[in-house]
């Protein structure tokens, strides 16, 4: 294959994975409008109860809730494209901002999370691959088993009033210190870890068992070279994947965790704004996420073509 | 052998949590919290069966004197964060409240829903009971050092007149506020309005006119300024506000020297960051969880009734109009039929208190008439004169997961009707859908709901719930109770007054538009190191009378 060729395969597989983000984006736009709409009155839940008919229609009104759908769903794409979703009905202040001061929260909490994840993880899964039935892989299946059966909520409070209430270790709530974040990143972190560990373990002992290896092998390659080159370059793959799409879901998916530990991000906010019916802000919110999803996807699938040629030329 | 080996593991593990839990040590120490518990639980009964005429159980006197000037840090945790500190935006109680640290009103709730003056020495009232004539403290200034005077009331009254917020009508009441003199203001009412120095009470905090054209709206937000206990120093949004004693309050400086609010949504990390003293103040527990803290060191237990009451209302606007309920008889007997206290004892320990009418205790009015009480009998006499000897069959709705255990409330309502015959099928729904249809009137015809009222006073309450199509969430109309409200409204003599909701209530015992269920208690937990808090039945406190004792 010519380099011309292959560049150009390479661009036409990266391209389609930009447009297919967009499409997805698009998609998640109108689904996020409608959703948001077939749940409630805002009108109805934004006034105070004592609030006459007339106050209510008044409110109605200056929101634009009584234009038609399709001009409101007009309103909010010309208004999305820039990232402007219009003033949270409940702050009074422009949505997107208030996400974005939400945001270096929630990341840094999905970052430790997924940090304990992958340094616990991918070494007890490879050792538990390369030695198994070793008392490492027994630890390390365990360990992937409670991960994912524990419930996050419950394992949070259990370690609130342990390590919080009882040893004094670590603070309750908040995000005041360092110290805060140990609490939920490792709730946050466990059931990843649990997913990694097994993966890993599985994905090493597949790939130990296939011809490659064995030719590897019976051409007289060191085992470390084995290792290093053959292997875990297979193993990369599930695994760039795994905690890519794993990285997206703990940015969008920590509401538990941020209202247990009362930590100040994304997720706290969600529930407040879908409490309040704040329009706005959940649609801020949920197409901002998405965006982040979509993004960490995209730079999942250019990873992969880095890692594994025939993702890229195939 | 390899997978042995893994069940072996974890077969240990999992006995190792059980021995854990099973150790004999930690049953004995199980047995002596659960012991200490009930002891707490008796003694606090005892307490309440002395005090149970007044609102708030008062914070014990300790032997420590408050301090001289403002000392210490007070951490209060909040359960939802404020939307706005600048109080007509204020979206609900806990931001409302926490806001109203910052400013003063020009008049203020006294005890037993009473109004007494705060930033007006005194007021006149004209006797049609349109004018009021405000006289000014005078010598007071803003955090800033803005003189407060008449100019700065009209101004206040002109910015939040002319905005959209939502709670800018509490303060159109009023259609027109004039600069009498320097220190006199005179607030005109297109109608007489009794209720109109409770809603100034509860809602007309000032703002200092200077500094909000200086920095407009939005600086405002930032940075919001009164005349109040404490001043604003940060909002972190999500994380905390501080405060500082204002040095230079009109009553004196304040006894604290820092308060920061923090949000804490979730109640049992709330319950468990006042254990470990991170927080000072923590409210909006439930029963089991207020239990919980008895006995625990250094965290002590408040509690007192709430100004909501819980309800099954009726229908005489909509759905209700062919139903059995339109006979007052009947609904009379299904007051009869529903056993409120052990409902009571039941679901909520015994903390919460059988509604007596519409009016809650601690606001003007209560105590007119007693609870109907458990008659099953009478019920069936009733409903067998009304013409129903077997009962008939009827719709029914509740919110889901809007108030602590309703939906087992209402299932209990749905049972005691079955006793006597009432078949009542019960649908129970996501809220705010729930209130979507109430708000349209398109719920069945028996639906169960609560209404809080700030203020000391039910009338909001008796209006929201009885004032008919136009009321947002009413589906009753009684022209005999809206003659008695208008009257109510036009009579600024406080004891008139409660003489007036005393009528009304047996009136509504007669014909009873709701099937009264119960007012709930409030509890909240302070570490035993904050001294004089005495939190108001509508979730307010005023800070100002606070002091921590430092170690």
């Amino acid at each position: 294959m010519s380099i011309a060729l292959k560049e150009a395969l390479v661009q036409r597989y990266f391209l389609s994975k930009v447009i297919q983000s967009i499409v997805l984006l698009f998609g998640v736009l109108l689904l996020v409008f409608v959703m948001v709409r077939i749940t409630g009155d805002p009108a109805a839940l934004m006034m105070p109860r004592e609030a006459s008919q007339e106050h209510v229609e008044a409110f109605r009104e200056k929101m634009g809730f009584n234009d038609p759908v399709m001009v409101q769903f007009g309103r909010f794409i010309s208004g999305a494209i820039v990232g402007d979703f219009g003033n949270s009905l409940h702050f009074k202040t422009p949505a997107m901002p208030l996400v974005l001061q939400r945001l270096p929260a929630t990341v840094q909490l999905a970052l430790a999370g997924l940090v304990m994840a992958v340094v616990v993880g991918v070494p007890l899964g490879l050792v538990g691959g390369f030695n198994p039935g070793s008392l490492v892989d027994s630890l390390g299946r365990f360990l992937a088993l409670l991960g994912q059966s524990v419930p996050n909520f419950w394992l949070a409070l259990i370690l609130i009033l342990y390590f919080a209430v009882r040893l004094r270790w670590f603070p309750s709530f908040g995000r005041d210190e360092l110290k805060s974040v140990v609490l939920p990143a490792f709730v946050m972190g466990l059931p990843v870890m649990g997913q990694i560990v097994r993966l890993t373990r599985s994905a090493v002992l597949e790939i130990r068992g296939e011809d490659f290896i064995r030719t590897a092998h019976s051409k007289g390659l060191e085992p470390r070279t084995i290792y290093t080159k053959h292997v875990l370059r297979n193993v990369a793959i599930p695994l760039v994947s795994v905690i890519g799409v794993q990285f997206g879901y703990m940015l969008g998916g920590s509401i538990y965790i941020e209202i247990i530990f009362s930590w100040p991000g994304m997720g706290q906010l969600l529930e407040q704004a879908i409490g309040w019916r704040d329009f706005p802000l959940v649609q801020a919110l949920a197409v901002f996420t998405s965006l982040v999803v979509l993004g960490l996807n995209l730079l999942t699938d250019m990873a992969y073509a880095v890692i594994d040629p025939r993702i890229r030329y195939g | 052998m390899k997978s042995r080996l893994f069940s072996i593991l974890t077969a240990a593990v999992v006995l190792a949590i059980l021995a854990v839990q099973c150790a004999p040590e930690t049953i004995v120490e199980t047995v002596e919290v659960i012991k200490e518990v009930e002891k707490e639980v008796e003694v606090v009964k005892e307490v309440e069966v002395e005090v149970e005429k007044e609102v708030i159980i008062e914070v014990e006197v300790t032997a420590v004197p408050p301090p001289e000037g403002p000392e210490g840090t007070l951490v209060r945790a909040v359960s939802t964060f404020p939307n706005s500190l600048d109080h007509p935006q204020a979206a609900e109680r806990q931001a409302s409240t926490t806001d109203f640290q910052l400013y003063d009103s020009l008049v203020w709730f006294g005890e037993g829903g009473t109004i007494v003056p705060q930033l007006a020495e005194s007021w006149e009232v004209s006797d049609d009971a349109t004018e009021y004539t405000f006289h000014l403290r005078e010598g007071v200034v803003f955090h800033n050092g803005e003189p407060f005077n008449a100019d700065a009331v009209v101004f206040n009254w002109e910015r939040v007149v002319a905005s959209d917020f939502e709670y800018a009508y509490h303060w159109k009441v009023a259609t027109s506020v004039e600069t009498v003199d320097e220190y006199t203001v005179k607030a005109t009412l297109e109608k007489p309005d009794a209720l109109f120095l409770s809603l100034v009470a509860d809602n007309w905090a000032m703002i200092p006119p200077g500094y909000f054209e200086e920095v407009g709206q939005e600086g405002f937000n930032e940075h919001p300024m009164g005349t109040g206990p404490f001043v604003f120093v940060e909002w972190v949004k999500g994380d905390h506000i501080t405060m500082e004693a204002n040095p230079d309050y009109w009553r004196g400086a304040p006894k604290i020297q820092t308060v920061i609010f923090r949000p804490i949504p979730e109640s049992a990390t709330r319950v468990a960051a006042i254990q470990t003293g991170e927080v000072d103040i923590v409210t909006r527990l439930s029963s089991e969880e207020a239990q919980s803290l008895l006995g625990v060191e250094n965290v002590k237990v408040i509690k007192y009734p709430k100004t909501r009451i819980y309800y099954v209302a009726f229908n005489n606007l909509t759905t209700g109009l062919d139903q059995p309920t339109m006979d007052p008889m009947v609904r009379q007997a299904m007051n009869y039929a529903v056993d409120v206290d052990t409902i009571i004892d039941a679901l909520f320990d015994g903390f919460a208190e059988p509604a007596a009418g519409y009016v809650a205790s601690g606001e003007l009015g209560y105590g007119a008439v007693e609870p109907f009480g458990y008659d099953p009998d009478k019920a069936l006499a009733l409903l067998s004169e009304a013409g129903y000897p077997d009962g008939f069959a009827m719709d029914m709705a509740c919110p889901a997961g809007a108030y602590t255990h309703f939906e087992e409330v209402c299932e209990a309502v749905v049972g005691y009707l079955g006793d006597v015959g009432i078949d009542a099928t019960l649908e129970i729904m996501e809220s705010g859908h729930y209130w979507d249809l109430e708000a349209n009137k398109e719920l069945p015809p028996l639906f169960g709901d609560s209404w809080s009222a700030a203020g000391g006073e039910a009338f909001r309450r008796l209006t929201g719930a009885l004032g008919g199509m136009d009321a947002s969430y009413s589906a009753w109309s009684d022209p005999e109770i809206d003659r008695m409200l208008d009257e109510i409204k036009a009579t600024p003599d406080q004891d008139e007054r409660a003489a007036l909701y005393g009528e009304l209530q047996v009136y509504m015992q007669e014909d009873p538009p709701f099937i009264y269920l119960y007012q709930p208690v409030a509890f909240e937990a302070i570490n035993t190191r904050v001294q004089g808090y005495n939190p108001f039945p509508f979730e307010g406190y005023d800070l100002f009378e606070t002091w921590v004792i430092e170690e």
